[in-house]
C-alpha cells in the first residue's frame, strides 16, 4: 500500500465522520437526549483525530505522484489548499468536542454553549470539507467537473495557503526556533496531565481523587493544541522531512492511539469512581500504563525524527 | 580552554558526539527531553493549580509528586553533564548555557520556597491562597519556561545542530 492508497482510505473519515456526527447531533438536539449528544461528540473527536493522518498522508500522496504527467499538479495544489482550511476547521471542532466531553464529566450533562458551538462549527467545516473532497476527486475523476468549466481551471496564480506558510517560515529565521521551543513547552504541559492523572491511578498521591486531578485536563488539551499547531508549522514548511520518515509515521500512529486511550478516561465510569485514598481497579491501571507508554512513544518517535529519519 | 579541549577529546565524549549508535547522542538527548517534561510538567501543574486552574483540586497531596520531579531533574543533571562535556569547547563558552543554568538554579530555589511556604502550610486547602503563594507560582513558571527557551536556543546560538 503506497501513501496515495492510504490517503484514499483515510480521506473518507473526515467527511463521513462529520456527516454522521452532525446527523446524530441534530437528532440529539431535537430529542433533547444528552447521551446521544455525547455520542456525537465522540464521533467528532475521533474524526478529528483520524483527520490528522488524512492530511499528512495527502502530502505523502502528493510527493509520490509528483512526477505523473497525466495528473494536474495545479488540481493537486488547489485540493491541498482547500484541505488545509478544512483540516484547521476540523481540528477546532474536534477540540471543542473534546472540551465538551470533559465538561460532560464535570457537570454530568451536555453544555448548551458547547453543543451549539460544535453544531455550528460542524456545519461550516462540513461545507468547506465537501469542497476539499470534490477538488480532491477532480485530481483523478475529471468527469465530476461541471461541464461549463471544460478544461481544469488554471490555478498556478491562485494564492496557495500551504505554500505561503512554508515561505513565511523559511523566510523568517526566528519562526522555526520559536516553534521548537513552544513544542517543548506544549510537551511539558501535556506530560503534566498524563503523569499526574495516570500515576495517581497507579498509586501515587492517593489522597487525590481521580475526578479532582482530571480537572487539569484543559492543560493537556492546551499542550496538545500547541503541539498540533507548531507541529503543522514544521510539516507544512518542510513536508519532505516527514512524509517518508518511518519515525514520523510511528509518531502519528501513536498520537491516534493515545487519543483513543484518552476516550477511555472520558467515557468509562471505573476511573471516576476512584475517590480519595481508593485503589484503582485493574483495568484503569492498565489504561494508565498504556497512556504513559503511548505518550512516551509519541515523544520517542518525535525525538528520533532526525536520527532514524532525515528531519532536522 | 585546554581543559575544555581535553574534556571534549575524552574517548567517552567522542563516542557520544560521533558514534552513529542510536544509544549515544540520540538516547542521551531523549532522556534529557523526557526528564525536562517530567520536571517542568509537574512543576507547571502545581504552579497553575496555585494560579487558579482546577480550583477544587486539593493542593497539599500534590507534594507527593515532587519526588518524581526530582527524578526528572537528576536524570537531566546527569544527561546534561554528558551533553556538555561531549561538546565542551562549544557549550561551556556559550553565554546562553550560563543563562540556562541561572534560570534552573532560580527555579530550584523557587521550588524549595514553594514547597516549604505553600504546599506544607497546614492551612493551605482551607483558606484562599496568599498573594505570596501566587507570586511564587508565577515566578516558578517563568523560570522553567526561561530555562527551556534558553536550553532550546543553545542549538541556534553557537551550538551543535541537534534538531
Amino acid at each position: 500500500m503506497n501513501p496515495a492508497h492510504l490517503h484514499l482510505v483515510l480521506n473518507h473519515f473526515p467527511t463521513i465522520g462529520f456527516a454522521v456526527g452532525l446527523g446524530l447531533l441534530a437528532v440529539a438536539i431535537a430529542l433533547k437526549k444528552d447521551e446521544l449528544k455525547r455520542a456525537s461528540l465522540v464521533v467528532f473527536f475521533l474524526a478529528a483525530l483520524i483527520t490528522i493522518a488524512t492530511y499528512l498522508t495527502g502530502n505523502a500522496a502528493q510527493a509520490s505522484l509528483g512526477n505523473r504527467t497525466d495528473l494536474s499538479q495545479a488540481a493537486i495544489r488547489t485540493h491541498e489548499g482547500a484541505a488545509l482550511w478544512g483540516f484547521v476547521l476540523i481540528e477546532i471542532t474536534g477540540f471543542m468536542a473534546w472540551l465538551g466531553l470533559w465538561y460532560f464529566r464535570i457537570v454530568r450533562r451536555a453544555a448548551n454553549w458547547n453543543v451549539a458551538a460544535v453544531f455550528v462549527l460542524g456545519i461550516v467545516t462540513f461545507s468547506v470539507m465537501t469542497r476539499a473532497s470534490n477538488l480532491g476527486g477532480e485530481i483523478r475523476h475529471p468527469e465530476i467537473q461541471s461541464e461549463q468549466e471544460g478544461a481544469p481551471p488554471d490555478v498556478s496564480n491562485v494564492p496557495d495557503i500551504a505554500r505561503s506558510i512554508g515561505l513565511f517560515v523559511r523566510g523568517h529565521s526566528w519562526v522555526w526556533p520559536a516553534c521548537k521551543t513552544l513544542h517543548l513547552i506544549g510537551l511539558s504541559l501535556l506530560l503534566t496531565v498524563v503523569l499526574m492523572v495516570d500515576l495517581r491511578l497507579l498509586g501515587m498521591a492517593k489522597k487525590l481523587s481521580f475526578a479532582a486531578l482530571y480537572q487539569l485536563l484543559p492543560l493537556g488539551i492546551l499542550g496538545f493544541g500547541m503541539n498540533l499547531v507548531t507541529g503543522m508549522v514544521f510539516f507544512i514548511a518542510s513536508p519532505e522531512q516527514y512524509v517518508k520518515n518511518a519515525s514520523f509515521h510511528w509518531k502519528i500512529a501513536f498520537v491516534i492511539l493515545a487519543g483513543i486511550n484518552a476516550l477511555y478516561f472520558m467515557l468509562m465510569e471505573e476511573p471516576w469512581a476512584v475517590g480519595p485514598g481508593d485503589d484503582a481497579p485493574g483495568f484503569a491501571k492498565l489504561a494508565a500504563v498504556s497512556a504513559i507508554f503511548l505518550w512516551v512513544g509519541v515523544l520517542f518517535f518525535g525525538h528520533m525524527l532526525p536520527f532514524l529519519g532525515n528531519a532536522f | 580552554m585546554d581543559f575544555l579541549l581535553r574534556l571534549e577529546q575524552l574517548g567517552f565524549s567522542e563516542w557520544i558526539r560521533e558514534s552513529s549508535s542510536i544509544f549515544a547522542f540520540p538516547t542521551v538527548l531523549l532522556l534529557h527531553t523526557i526528564g525536562m517534561g517530567v520536571a517542568v510538567g509537574i512543576s507547571a501543574g502545581i504552579d497553575l493549580r496555585i494560579l487558579g486552574i482546577a480550583a477544587a483540586l486539593p493542593l497539599a497531596p500534590m507534594e507527593k509528586f515532587i519526588p518524581l520531579l526530582w527524578i526528572g531533574f537528576w536524570v537531566n543533571a546527569a544527561t546534561g553533564v554528558v551533553l556538555v562535556i561531549a561538546d565542551a569547547t562549544r557549550t561551556l563558552t556559550n553565554p546562553d548555557f550560563y543563562v540556562k543554568m541561572v534560570f534552573i538554579a532560580l527555579a530550584l530555589i523557587n521550588l524549595r520556597l514553594l514547597r516549604n511556604r505553600v504546599l506544607r502550610d497546614p492551612a493551605i486547602d482551607k483558606a484562599p491562597l496568599s498573594a505570596q503563594a501566587k507570586l511564587l507560582a508565577a515566578t516558578s513558571l517563568f523560570f522553567w519556561l526561561a530555562a527551556i527557551t534558553a536550553g532550546r536556543l543553545m542549538v541556534y546560538v553557537g551550538g551543535r545542530d541537534i534538531g
